[in-house]
């Protein structure tokens, strides 16, 4: 079988080099650690590598570095010791975070702050298969379509997983807003 | 375009709509929803202004200048071998 020669070397760094910041910011929020990052970018770069003969040039390079990056996290790699449990999302508020900047900050000066400063934090605290969809789509801006074939799951389950990715998302950043007295907490009803 | 929307239709489309998914149509009428509705003109401006503070957040973090040398070494020492 044919190796990858000199030439396809070049279309290799060509179509696969200009995604190392995709691919490793990817990788920093599966893992959650740096090295570990480091460590699963390396070795998906060299798995595409070896399998580039498969690759058809002209269809998503992005996409398919992703979905190697992403098969080789599940299977080579520790789990974050600490996963994330699941929120319930039927006792977040709807529009919670909305209302409150509404209110609160209506020139959004502290709200930019917020996000700049712990939406990383918060989306690291979502559960896995919430946090892969958001970043994949609002982090690094793939389609449904592409998002599904990393993730091989369907388009309709994208959607529904990113919609709740978002709440859960917004309902951290809810928190973080009390704690950080930008917004004061609502106030519950006796019950 | 057919009949205007209401606001529970608008807020359904509306993730689709921000992440520019929906048919031409579909978009049109949410786009003619939000221009007559105050409430859910505000409610999706602060959906996008939040996407674009997160992707802008994101795009900060780029692969290490260290690691892309590793890479590209390791490349080329594969690419020797055969």
């Amino acid at each position: 079988m044919a190796e990858p020669s000199a030439a396809s070397v070049r279309s290799f760094d060509d179509e696969a080099l200009p995604h190392l910041d995709a691919l490793y910011r990817v990788a920093l929020r599966l893992t959650g650690d740096p090295a570990q990052a480091e460590d699963l970018v390396q070795d998906t770069m060299l798995k595409a590598y070896r399998s580039w003969r498969q690759y058809r040039t002209g269809t998503n390079a992005k996409g398919w570095l992703l979905t190697i990056l992403r098969n080789t996290f599940i299977n080579s790699y520790r789990r974050r010791k600490l996963e994330p449990v699941a929120m319930d999302l039927e006792a977040i508020e709807p529009h919670a975070l909305f209302r409150a900047v509404e209110t609160a900050d209506p020139e959004g000066s502290f709200f930019g702050r917020l996000v700049d400063e712990k939406v990383l934090e918060a989306v690291d605290a979502l559960p896995s298969e919430f946090r892969e969809v958001l970043v994949l789509s609002d982090m690094e801006g793939l389609r449904y379509a592409e998002i599904a074939e990393t993730l091989q799951v369907p388009v309709g389950t994208v959607k529904s997983r990113l919609f709740r990715a978002r709440r859960l998302l917004q309902a951290k950043l809810y928190s973080y807003a009390v704690e950080m007295g930008y917004i004061k907490p609502r106030e519950r009803k006796d019950g | 375009m057919g009949e205007p929307i209401d606001c529970g239709e608008a807020e359904a489309r509306l993730q689709d709509y921000l992440k520019r998914e929906l048919t031409p149509e579909l978009a049109e009428e949410v786009r003619d929803h939000l221009i007559r509705c105050r409430g859910c003109f505000g409610h999706a401006q602060f959906e996008e202004n939040l996407l674009h503070l997160m992707e802008a957040r994101a795009r900060r973090e780029t692969c290490p200048g260290e690691l892309r040398e590793r890479i590209r070494a390791l490349l080329r020492a594969e690419a020797d071998q055969h």
